[in-house]
């Protein structure tokens, strides 16, 4: 009796692992009707769970940006003034780039640039538990006119695109997941590169693979460059705001030919965001 | 663990309600920049209290239903909370639980041992990007969130599951004769 029962437990866990096996074979093989039916079906469950239980969230997060808030409050002083710079200097340079278009005779806006895009904004209904992994799931699906490799934004910059796409949700693969890449440039001076993450880190993203001859600084900001050439291209439009640049030493530029970035948009607290769709498919 | 269909939908309603809370709230709260993750905690109180099958058919049926929602790679989940789920039921056959620290304890180890667990299996299939030292810091922060969340998951859990557990009778103290009028 005793004998039987230890062999049929056996049996049933023998099952349950071949089957998580099985599983992973058929997402990657790209059969996957029974996700799409479940995450259907929950949804509209979880979007009204992620809003009922926004108040609690709220709590607890303000709870944690107390602990936060005085080291916070030297650092913000420091990024205004850095920050007061910038505008000047931008200005300067708006005003510039205006009278270069006024003569180029440009009719597009260069804020702009991804304008072939059309935006529709979503919620983030979830978040993947654990370190390793960084994506979260959002209320738009492919019945909104979302695809797979969409860019997402939110109002800080770029923050990943879309990885998996069923009819009412979509997974976003975060700027901090193993698996993203990002090809950035440097602005003002150009450099060029790959963002990268740096796992169980959501504070740091990598510039990988620069130019070492061609100095970076901290404080530059980092943009997607949005590259193109015989017939392959970036999925992301040029210029969306993605980081500034933190740490830059020349020993870490010259051996490694990286440097470090900060995202500009909170990638940990995020809510509201936009798809950007239709672009990379024309 | 007396398996009945009313205890099965029991569980099936934890799952559900775990799995949704675990998504739409502590994943997205963040104390000490670490989120909590109650699902090894929550499988392995159910290891703890129904055995190593309950265990490891809970963890399986609880990391499909969380990778269905989040539209991630089926089976990665499945495999690990499957694992953690056996493992505390195996403990709970070969021992007694003899104090209340123990559960908490193990919910602490069990975190601990998914988390090493989803590393493992990210690693296999394939991690392009460097790894951060912080990563250490997160598991063990999610693990102390496990010590202080599982308390009331296990004690939660039991109320809930009490009809079906099969427990060893308490040995109740006797209590000293008292003499009257002393």
């Amino acid at each position: 009796m005793y004998r039987k029962q230890v062999r049929r437990r056996r049996a049933v866990l023998a099952l349950l692992i071949v089957s998580s096996f099985v599983l992973l074979t058929l997402t990657y093989q790209g059969s996957s009707g029974l996700q799409r039916g479940v995450s259907t079906i929950f949804s509209p469950v979880q979007s009204v769970t992620d809003r009922a239980l926004k108040p609690a969230r709220d709590l607890v997060g303000w709870f944690d940006k107390t602990f936060d808030a005085r080291g916070e409050n030297s650092r913000l002083k420091d990024e205004l003034a850095t920050a007061r710079l910038k505008a000047v200097a931008g200005e300067e340079a708006l005003q510039e780039n205006a009278q270069l278009r006024k003569l180029l005779s440009l009719n597009e806006d260069p804020v702009f640039a991804y304008s072939a895009y059309e935006s529709v904004t979503g919620r983030v209904i979830g978040r993947s538990p654990t370190s390793w992994r960084s994506s979260v799931t959002i209320d738009l699906g492919s019945g909104d006119g979302v695809r797979v490799d969409d860019p997402v934004v939110s109002g800080d910059g770029l923050v990943g695109r879309i990885s998996a796409v069923e009819p009412g949700s979509s997974q976003v693969m975060l700027l901090t997941d193993h698996a993203s890449s990002v090809a950035a440039k440097v602005v003002p001076p150009g450099v060029q590169g790959a963002i990268e993450p740096e796992v169980g880190n959501p504070e740091v993203l990598i510039l990988n693979f620069i130019d070492s001859t061609r100095r970076v600084h901290a404080g530059q900001d980092v943009v997607t460059s949005g590259w193109r050439a015989q017939g392959i291209g970036s999925h992301f439009p040029p210029g969306l705001p993605l980081g500034e640049v933190t740490k830059a030493s020349v020993v870490e530029q010259e051996a490694n030919q990286k440097v470090d970035v900060r995202p500009f948009a909170d990638l940990r607290n995020l809510d509201i965001v936009q798809v950007l769709t239709g672009g990379s498919r024309e | 663990m007396i398996v009945t269909p009313r205890i099965v939908a029991r569980l099936a309603a934890i799952g559900l309600l775990a799995v949704l809370l675990q998504l739409s709230f502590f994943s997205r709260v963040e104390l000490f920049h670490v989120s909590p993750d109650v699902l090894p905690a929550l499988v392995a109180c159910i290891g703890l209290l129904g055995g190593s099958m309950a265990g490891a058919v809970s963890g399986f049926a609880i990391g499909f239903f969380l990778d269905c929602l989040l539209v991630e790679a089926l089976g990665v989940t499945s495999l690990v909370l499957l694992g953690t789920g056996y493992l505390a039921g195996l403990f709970r056959e070969r021992f007694e639980i003899h104090s209340s620290l123990v559960p908490p304890l193990l919910c602490m180890g069990f975190t601990l041992l998914a988390e090493l667990g989803y590393g493992a299996a990210e690693l296999l299939l394939g991690l392009d990007a460097p790894i951060s030292i912080l990563i250490v810091r997160d598991m063990l922060l999610k693990s102390v969130y496990a010590f202080f969340l599982g308390w009331p998951i296990y004690l939660g859990l039991r109320r809930v599951l009490r009809p079906a557990l099969v427990e060893e009778p308490r040995v109740r103290r006797r209590r000293q004769p008292t003499v009257l009028g002393a």
